[in-house]
């Protein structure tokens, strides 16, 4: 009776309210995870019908189905949407869903962050495909080169709607990869060590750090892009000293890694599915940990290879042909682990394994054509035609699409709690993989006969024409297997027979709970001794739901979890996490009015936004922590141990820490940009250099070293004092210096000075909150974790201000 | 966390390699030092791969060093991904022994 009890009681607590409410407020994983898989499937199914439009253009030559400028939205919808609208948010939904549960606790690090993520997501991607709608979308590619996507050869909203629309969905993807990473660094079951995670958390892992590193990059070169269509400073003019190869090489440092981004989550359901399936362990966890982190650091070192055609000296392409070609052998340790499970087992030929096997055909051969195109003569006969569009379907289908089917099939009854009807499923596969080879293996012969990419029509007499036809063939044949698909799933929501937990007697933790799962997960938590906890303890759901884990209690109305040392997995504090919110909602609503007004034109409505999102900022933290001590926690088996407001290191801080690093990162990749315009770009050096003044990086550098000494102190009046100084000094130098639209060099300076006074003002507002709650007593000796966040937040504000204060009189002295 | 660093020790030395021998590359090319004549090569190249054999020995140590535990998984995956990183900068800069450098 008492698991009744405790059921009861947990779910008052972590329920998702009835109706609209609900619908608005929750902040619980498996609403938030689901709510993106469904929105990344909608957006799928609208990029499938693009694709199908493209090819009922090219399936004739000389088409008259629709004309180039449609055409041109159409690939650049296409691509944009498959990306940005389904690959990244599809496998963040599927993580958001599942690694609580695998990771045995009983949500994610920051709830608010993953809701705030989803608002992001679905009004971002909701402008961008109301712009289409409105026939302004996007046309100059998924990547947007200038000067193509600029304000002379597009004059619409077309490229805005672009940068602004991707840009407010990536702040989804960022909160998503501080949100993973903190999870699976912090928010495991006791016991659970670094080498007992589930192999799906390693992967997870290095895609969030990824994430992490790899997109600020393209969120730096879609603020100056806009930037420069806006307010007209010539970051990638070559007239004014600008180059549109540095938009390039923002664009591909985030756009290799990108791909593999898209693959290691897949790569993950892989490793997690594949032994299950064949009734066997996974062979090499160890190497397999090798290549994920070989593949997380080697993927940044490639992205040149989507610039072989630029003009690049050969020297430098011969590095990056070396390096892509090195990156295949970490891909394949990982598919040789695949193989040797598949043989020391038992294979199933269940519906997953069919996807699976699909995905190895299919990504083998892609990655064997992208071996091929690392080779730079290849690639420069084989550049920008319809070999390079096939290889890199080969590549993300068979990397990304199968491997998410296969997911699907073998995580919907954990979702649904029910079991397929018919033999849809099959069927589907055959549609998709044959209709999918048929497409895409025509392209590479299409290719090889010198058809280009993007062209939106041809003549006959190229021999191109049987070819095309067959790959449109093809292409209708998937979309019928993805409608068979989407028919499949449909019924086994609404028809399945309830089954019994754990169909497929996996190992792995979200197992250990009844499905569909309750809102709390586990009505207590697991202790963990091996990786694979349910062959050890195969009552392990029962004992858990009966509440003979930890924290079996339901105190406080408080959402409770365990929060673990990274290493040894030793119970560490007990989290307390926020409930349900308007916050995430309201404040990407501003985002939205922000963005929505820029995009409009509306220069002078926009700022207003920020102050509306500041505020919403500030009121989000006031509901974290507790106005009194309340000491150690009980939280079962002998352990007491202290909330998370009496802390010492918070998840917050770890969060805080990876927000600064991929600060940092975007931080780089704009010294990046200034370094590679002045070494490269034409007409350089610039008319006017900013004056070698001493006054501003003296007065920066003084209110740094009296931020940073003062905050250790607790002088917080005294350290927001230092944070004025300097922006004060940031902006005396910004009045100086030359004006930003005149060349490249002041555009760059000024964005420069731009990062350096958005920190200072980030840590002047970080610590007049400190200030506040101190008043208001929500700190105490004990409950000093805040404290130790905003003084992240004021360091790094000092330090990017000072260097930023600095590094842009140095020329000027130099001069 | 010291796990997690020494597992990306090794790549992260290649990757600090790779931005310094990239960055070399580019500064050199856009000074011109690959137009001056020197015993043994022009100044570019032996710029560059004395770059390179320093960054070869690095990661060498760096590898011998992150070596020595092989009784876990992990131990293993930390030795695996050190030799990654000495094996990735032997490779990527093969390039240097052959290829003009500013053309
Ligand atoms: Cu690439």
């Amino acid at each position: 009776m008492k698991a009744l009890q405790l059921h009861h009681e947990l779910t008052a607590i972590w329920r998702t309210e009835p109706g609209w409410r609900g619908h608005l407020r929750s902040v619980n994983h498996s609403d938030i995870g689901k709510r993106f898989i469904v929105a990344a499937f909608v957006f799928f199914a609208i990029g499938g019908v693009l694709a199908m439009l493209i090819r009922a253009q090219l399936a004739t030559p000389r088409s008259a189905f629709v004309g180039p400028e449609v055409y041109n939205q159409l690939f650049t919808m296409h691509g944009s949407i498959m990306m940005f609208l389904f690959a990244i948010p599809m496998f963040e939904g599927l993580t958001m869903y599942l690694l609580p549960k695998m990771l045995g606790a009983r949500d994610l690090a920051f709830p608010r962050l993953s809701a705030l993520g989803w608002w992001c997501y679905l009004f971002g991607g909701t402008i961008i495909v109301l712009a289409m709608l409105a026939g302004v979308a996007p046309n100059a590619g998924w990547f947007l080169y200038p000067p193509l996507s600029g304000r002379t050869y597009t004059p619409g909203i077309n490229s805005d709607v672009w940068l602004l629309g991707v840009t407010f969905v990536e702040i989804s993807a960022m909160c998503a990869a501080i949100e993973i990473a903190v999870s699976i660094l912090k928010l495991r079951a006791p016991g659970m060590r670094l080498d007992r995670m589930p192999i799906f958390a390693w992967y997870m892992l290095a895609t969030a750090g990824m994430m992490i590193f790899g997109f600020p990059p393209l969120i730096l070169g879609s603020i100056l892009l806009e930037v420069e269509r806006a307010f007209g400073w010539p970051f990638f003019d070559p007239a004014l000293g600008g180059s549109p190869l540095l938009w390039q090489h923002l664009f591909w440092l985030f756009g290799h890694p990108e791909v593999y981004i898209i693959f290691l989550p897949a790569a993950g359901a892989v490793s997690t599915i594949l032994p299950v399936m064949a009734r066997a362990r996974l062979l090499g966890y160890g190497a397999i940990i090798a290549a994920i982190m070989a593949l997380a650091f080697l993927s940044f070192g490639l992205w040149v290879h989507h610039m072989f055609t630029t003009g690049i000296p050969h020297m430098a392409l011969g590095f990056f042909s070396a390096a892509s070609a090195l990156v295949a052998v970490p891909t394949a340790v990982q598919i040789f682990a695949w193989l040797g499970t598949l043989w020391s087992g038992r294979p199933q030929m269940k519906l997953p394994m069919l996807y699976l096997i699909g995905f190895f055909i299919v990504f083998v051969l892609g990655g064997l054509t992208g071996v091929m195109l690392a080779m730079v003569p290849f690639d420069a006969q084989a550049h920008d035609t319809a070999f390079v569009t096939a290889h890199l379907h080969y590549v993300l289908v068979g990397g990304f699409v199968f491997p998410m089917l296969a997911a699907a099939y073998y995580w919907l009854p954990h979702v649904t709690g029910r079991q397929r009807v018919m033999r849809i499923g099959e069927a589907a596969f055959w549609l998709i993989f044959i209709g999918f080879n048929l497409t895409f293996f025509m392209m590479h012969l299409t290719g090889l006969l010198g058809m280009p990419r993007r062209i939106d029509t041809y003549p006959e007499g190229m021999g191109w024409t049987a070819l095309n036809l067959l790959s449109s063939i093809g292409g209708f044949l998937q979309a019928f297997g993805f409608a068979l698909f989407l028919i499949d799933v449909v019924l086994q929501i609404g028809l399945g027979r309830v089954h019994r937990r754990n169909p497929w007697g996996a190992t792995t933790l979200e197992w250990a709970m009844a499905t569909p799962a309750p809102a709390y997960n586990f009505a207590s938590l697991a202790t963990v001794t091996d990786r694979e906890p349910l062959s050890t303890q195969p009552d392990l759901g029962v004992r858990l739901a009966r509440g003979e884990g930890l924290l079996a209690v339901a105190r406080n109305g408080w959402r409770e979890t365990m929060v673990i040392d990274m290493t040894t997995g030793a119970p560490e504090h007990v989290a307390i996490l926020p409930g349900n919110s308007w916050l995430p909602i309201t404040t990407a609503a501003m985002l939205g009015g922000f963005f929505l007004s820029m995009l409009a034109g509306l220069y002078a409505v926009a700022p207003l936004f920020l102050p509306m999102v500041a505020w919403l900022g500030w009121r989000w933290a006031w509901t974290n922590g507790y106005h009194e001590d309340v000491g150690p926690l009980d939280a079962g088996h002998g352990y007491r141990l202290p909330p998370s407001f009496e802390a010492e290191r918070t998840t917050g801080w770890w969060g805080s820490v990876l927000a600064l690093g991929a600060s940092a990162t975007l931080f780089t990749a704009l010294l990046f940009g200034y370094a590679f315009l002045w070494t490269i770009a034409p007409n350089w050096p610039p008319p006017r250099l900013i004056a070698p003044s001493l006054a501003v990086p003296a007065l920066a550098s003084a209110g740094a070293a009296l931020s940073v000494v003062t905050a250790r102190q607790g002088r917080i009046a005294a350290a927001l004092g230092g944070q004025a100084a300097i922006v004060v000094a940031l902006v005396l130098l910004l009045w100086w210096a030359p004006a930003p639209t005149g060349h490249a060099y002041a555009a760059t300076s000024a964005a420069i000075a731009a990062y350096g006074i958005f920190h200072a003002g980030t840590a002047m507002l970080i610590l007049a909150f400190v200030a506040a709650r101190a008043r208001a007593g929500f700190h105490s000796p004990a409950r000093s974790g805040e404290v130790r966040i905003a003084r992240l937040w004021s360091d790094h504000g000092a330090a990017a201000g000072a260097f930023c204060a600095i590094l842009l009189v140095v020329p000027g002295w130099l001069a | 966390m010291t796990v997690l660093l020494r597992l990306s020790a090794g790549p992260i030395g290649w990757a600090v390699a790779f931005c310094l021998i990239y960055g070399l590359h580019g500064v050199g090319c856009a000074h011109g030092w690959d137009r001056i004549e020197l015993p043994g090569g022009d100044a570019q190249r032996i710029v560059l791969a004395a770059a390179w054999l320093a960054c070869l020995a690095a990661t060498l140590a760096l590898a011998l060093y992150l070596s020595r535990d092989r009784s876990t998984p992990l131990g293993r995956a930390v030795l695996a991904t050190g030799w990654t990183g000495f094996a990735a900068t032997l490779v990527t800069f093969v390039p240097l022994l052959a290829v003009p450098t500013c053309v």
